[in-house]
């Protein structure tokens, strides 16, 4: 070994605090870049892996019916590759012991296997047999939650009929990555099911022999990947069979969210990480500029004795890798082990038929370079100063640091006001200036973090607050299968335990604004309806017009549309009239988008008298009554879907809870990066200062004196850089919740005073925390010594 | 001014030619040499004495290639220090010059023996470790940090650590101004044999003028000017002169 490399491990020794400190940075950020990189990579590969496999399809079309034979001008398109028609439909489904009635939607599948788009993976026992007609694969989530396995039968309510099903196999699919019933936005494995019956079967059950109700094709190379024409020309061709929706793949709900998740991880991996590392590298630097100083006489020397600068830049530099280095390892070690419980989690909300954390190599080489790297570009400044002197210069003591009067100075009153230690403590800050800009910088990305992360729960508790306890105020939302009367909506408010019931008319249409077209659905309420109440941004009741819509803001905004513009509405149903329609009213809300109308009023707009889709329903807390409810309403064929908000909010608050770990998370991660700034300059700054700490101890300080000033002076740049990066926190948190924002979800930015509060006292707690440790080197440092040291 | 007698002026080791050299300080600029010529001599033992203040360090550093130049130019044989490129200047330092200084610099986390070893592993013939200890006395001692070494065993280090590249020139600035009197006539001794058994040319500054008697040719200084420069033809042992 070389004897400077000798000398370098004795000084790694001798600085371990102060190096174990910005190792600790640097290791988060290199943590969090690998955490979210490989979870990134884990979910984009298992992505395209399965859908290949499952052939997924590239758009879909849905119809009310539409003979086979239809379909060939559409299969003849060159854009169109392949095209499949399937057959799908609503269905509740009866358990033994589950008291509530459950969603599920059921797809055809060929009786016979072979490749088809929107394929599916068995997971347990297999394809349909040719034993018996109704057979049935079970999606393996619900199928787990509900302890179903092949073998098994179930009793499902098909087209007003019930029917028991034979269970062959359960199954996985990549249309349903992430799968959520209808209204909802995280996945109820217990509330809502995929099932697959062979076509005959469907055909025959629901009665559209020779025909289907939904088409799905893939693209050729012809398409240049953009189905929206083909799309547009399909909804012409098949108009007469009542086209519902047309959904190209990246408007597939389950891609969707898939899809974004993925995106979002992607920035995350590149913002997060660079926020740590741009501090880890910012508090090399100040280590490394006052080792370098500490040791100008030694460069100077060195120079003296024939080392060249860039010898003794190598010299330096190894020091700042060993950080980076360690720092490397421990991050790329951490961040393999936090991207297993990420791609885990993940897991639970996507489901994939594999979904590993892979080691993904060039993740760790490149957690190592950026570490090297970060490292080396602190080393770089921070000994450039000593190296650019001549060695002459280097050899002799370094001048006095500037003086002069800091700008607080100016303001007289103040500046005589303060004792001594103030006026200390507030030249150094002022004089110090790297050391306090990398300070107030650490803790403003600290904050940041902190701020984030908590406004990232608020908002979540904020969401189900608005839409599920102001907006929508049901305990239970019906879905019939088909429009009703007046009759079905005082049939439901017999049912037992219902206080009261209100209708509800969903009618699917399409809106047009000049070219501009979007797909979506009308929901028709009464005047005066207490259980879907539309408000606006400040959570104020608005009142459904009688004549006109009231739409959501992001649909309005989709569709350049403001209050008192008049909108195309052509619904998909009756005369498919297209009318202008007023837009009354602009409302907010977060999920979906929403657009309400008097009941009365859009009946009259599909040339109905009074037609009524759904009911909602306020019910007795009493479970006796609830369940003999729900009794109820598993016996009844006009009901398609049942959802319970108590449920919604539920799996939200599960969703909450996992949230959690990710902030405690963060919260470590915020402290981490305070600790270690705070600990690096209080080190250094100590370290530089040992000839005025000893003066100041012949003086008659305690070390507890001393600490204090060290303390004010941490305390100084930790709230400065904590208030600089409360509003960065909330400027992130705006930018995550526009990465997000969907037709589907939206975050709320929201904060409170508590929030502000509690970043600031963790952010002083953490600074308290660390001060600890300097006192403890002040209170055994030996004064005596650095009083009869060279400078 | 004395002119160099004709023996010793067979050969020109370095030159100086009406060399200044001016430091800022802040808002003040201070002349630390002014138009200084000065001959050096391969072999000799020179000692430049002069107070605080009066230019001496300044002319090692600038010889020793330490510090550059404001006026004037510095030759080393026919090689001109003063044009030099910091590559050259690092060469220069690493393969010709010797350095000693008066607070000894050594690395203080490193042994007395890896002190020297610093030095040794930039040359590339260099003398024996060990050897380069034992010229100071010091081979016992080697294992020892700095901090556990007298005044006078540091700055017998420091002499190895020179000594250890085989330089050409070794340049001693006050080597004797931190030790006592036995320890300082020790260093000094060393400083002789080296130059009387191994040929090497020794620059010395000091304050101190009885150490003047000892040299082969005396330069004294004064506010940044050489003011005296003489031949001593009969230099005295280091152990016969007091102070």
């Amino acid at each position: 070994m070389k004897t400077l490399d000798r000398k370098l491990l004795r000084e790694v020794r001798g600085h371990l605090g102060m190096l174990l400190a910005v190792t600790s940075i640097i290791a988060v950020g290199v943590t969090c870049l690998v955490t979210m990189v490989s979870a990134y990579m884990n979910l984009a590969e298992a992505k395209q892996l399965y859908y290949a496999q499952c052939r997924m399809a590239d758009f879909s079309i849905e119809l009310k019916k539409v003979p086979l034979a239809e379909l060939a001008p559409l299969a003849a398109m060159p854009e169109v590759a392949e095209l499949r028609s399937r057959i799908q439909h609503s269905v509740t489904v009866d358990l033994p012991g589950v008291i509530e009635p459950i969603s599920g939607q059921i797809y055809s599948l060929p009786d016979q296997r072979r490749p088809v788009i929107d394929d599916i993976v068995i997971r347990q026992g297999s394809y349909f047999t040719d034993r018996r007609d109704n057979e049935v694969i079970v999606n393996e989530k619900f199928a787990k939650a509900h302890r179903l396995r092949p073998g098994l039968w179930i009793r499902m309510l098909l087209n007003n009929r019930q029917q028991e099903l034979f269970i062959v196999g359960t199954a996985i699919s990549s249309e349903f990555v992430y799968l959520i019933g209808p209204g909802a936005i995280v996945p109820d494995d217990k509330r809502f099911g995929v099932f697959y019956m062979k076509r005959t079967y469907a055909e025959e059950t629901f009665d559209f022999e020779g025909s289907a109700n939904q088409v799905l094709g893939r693209l050729s190379a012809a398409a240049g990947g953009d189905s929206r024409e083909v799309l547009r020309r399909a909804e012409d061709m098949l108009s007469s069979y009542g086209v519902f929706t047309t959904t190209p793949l990246e408007d597939q709900p389950s891609n969707k969210f898939l899809t974004q998740e993925i995106q979002g991880l992607k920035s995350f991996a590149v913002i997060i990480p660079c926020m740590f590392l741009a501090v880890a590298a910012l508090v090399m630097n100040v280590l490394l500029g006052r080792l370098a100083q500490q040791q100008r006489i030694v460069v100077g020397t060195l120079k003296a004795l024939g080392y060249s600068d860039l010898q003794i830049f190598r010299h330096f530099l190894k020091f700042g890798l060993i950080v980076g280095i360690a720092g490397g390892l421990i991050g790329c070690g951490l961040g393999w082990w936090l991207a297993k419980l990420l791609t885990a989690l993940y897991g639970i909300f996507y489901q994939f038929p594999e979904l590993h954390n892979r080691l993904h190599w060039s993740v760790l080489a490149v957690g190592m370079l950026v570490s090297a790297g970060c490292a080396a570009l602190g080393s770089l400044r921070g000994s450039r100063a000593v190296l650019r002197l001549h060695p002459a210069e280097a050899m002799r003591p370094s001048p006095p640091r500037r003086g002069g009067a800091i700008l607080i100075e100016r303001i007289g009153w103040l500046w005589r006001s303060l004792g001594s230690g103030w006026r200390m403590v507030l030249r150094n800050v002022s004089r110090s200036r790297m050391r306090t800009a990398a300070c107030i910088f650490a803790a403003a990305m600290g904050a940041c973090v902190l701020v984030n992360g908590f406004m990232m729960q608020l908002s979540l508790g904020f969401l189900i607050d608005f839409q599920f306890q102001r907006i929508m105020r049901s305990d239970i939302d019906l879905t019939f299968n088909d429009e009703r009367g007046r009759d079905a909506l005082a049939e439901a408010a017999r049912l037992p335990g219902v206080n009261r019931a209100e209708p509800t008319l969903n009618v699917a249409c399409t809106f047009i604004n000049g070219w501009r077209r979007k797909k979506g659905s009308i929901t028709g309420l009464l005047s005066d309806a207490t259980m879907t109440i539309p408000r606006d941004i400040e959570g104020r009741r608005l009142r459904i017009p009688a004549h006109g819509i009231m739409m959501s803001r992001q649909l309005a905004k989709s569709l350049g549309i403001e209050r008192g513009d008049l909108v195309g509405v052509e619904p998909i149903k009756g005369q498919r009239r297209l009318c202008s329609v007023p837009v009354v009213e602009i409302s907010d809300s977060y999920l979906g988008t929403a657009v309400y109308a008097d009941i009365q009023y859009l009946s009259r707009l599909v040339d109905e008298e009074f037609a009524i889709s759904g009911v909602q329903l306020a019910v007795d807390r009493n479970p006796v009554h609830r369940a003999a409810l729900y009794r109820e309403l598993k016996r009844l064929p006009a009901v398609q879907a049942v959802s319970s908000r108590a449920d919604m909010i539920r799996n939200l608050e599960d969703i909450l809870k996992t949230q959690s770990i990710f902030i405690a998370m963060l919260v470590l991660f915020a402290g981490i990066v305070f600790f270690g700034s705070i600990l690096n300059a209080s080190l250094v700054s100590l370290a530089e200062r040992q000839r005025e700490v000893a003066t100041l101890r012949v003086l008659g300080y305690g070390p507890w004196q001393i600490g204090s000033l060290l303390f004010r002076e941490s305390m100084i740049t930790t709230i400065l850089g904590t208030l600089l990066g409360m509003p960065l926190g909330y400027l992130m948190t705006l930018a995550i919740a526009a990465e997000y924002a969907s037709d589907l979800f939206r975050l709320p930015v929201v904060t409170s005073p508590g929030l502000w509060i509690l970043t600031m006292v963790l952010a002083i707690v953490f600074g308290l925390i660390t001060h600890l440790f300097v006192q403890r080197t002040i209170n055994k440092m030996d004064w005596l010594d650095a009083l009869k040291m060279q400078e | 001014m004395s002119q160099p007698t004709a023996d010793k002026a067979n050969r020109v080791l370095l030159r100086l030619q009406n060399v200044g050299k001016t430091f800022q300080m802040g808002e003040v600029a201070v002349e630390a040499l002014s138009d200084v010529s000065l001959d050096v001599y391969a072999g000799e033992f020179l000692v430049m004495v002069g107070p605080s203040g009066s230019g001496k360090t300044t002319i090692l550093n600038l010889v020793g290639g330490l510090d550059s130049v404001t006026a004037g130019r510095v030759w080393f044989e026919d090689r001109e220090i003063t044009a030099f490129t910091p590559a050259e200047l690092t060469r220069y330092r690493r393969e010709t010059v010797g350095f000693i200084f008066q607070f000894y610099n050594l690395v203080p986390n490193l042994t007395a023996c890896e002190n020297v070893m610093v030095s040794t592993e930039l040359s590339r013939d260099p003398m024996d470790v060990v050897e380069a200890l034992r010229l100071v006395d010091m081979e016992d001692r080697m294992d020892h940090f700095p901090s556990q070494l007298s005044g006078g065993e540091q700055q017998r280090v420091a002499i190895a650590r020179a000594l250890a590249k085989k330089p050409t020139l070794l340049l001693c600035d006050e080597p004797t101004g931190s030790l006592d009197f036995a320890t300082g006539k020790r260093v000094l001794r060393t400083l002789l044999d080296l130059k009387q058994q191994l040929g090497k040319t020794v620059v010395l500054i000091t304050h101190n003028s009885a150490i003047a008697q000892m040299a082969d040719r005396v330069v004294r200084l004064r506010s940044g000017q050489v003011v005296e420069l003489h031949d001593n033809p009969q230099p005295l042992p280091p152990e016969e002169v007091v102070w």
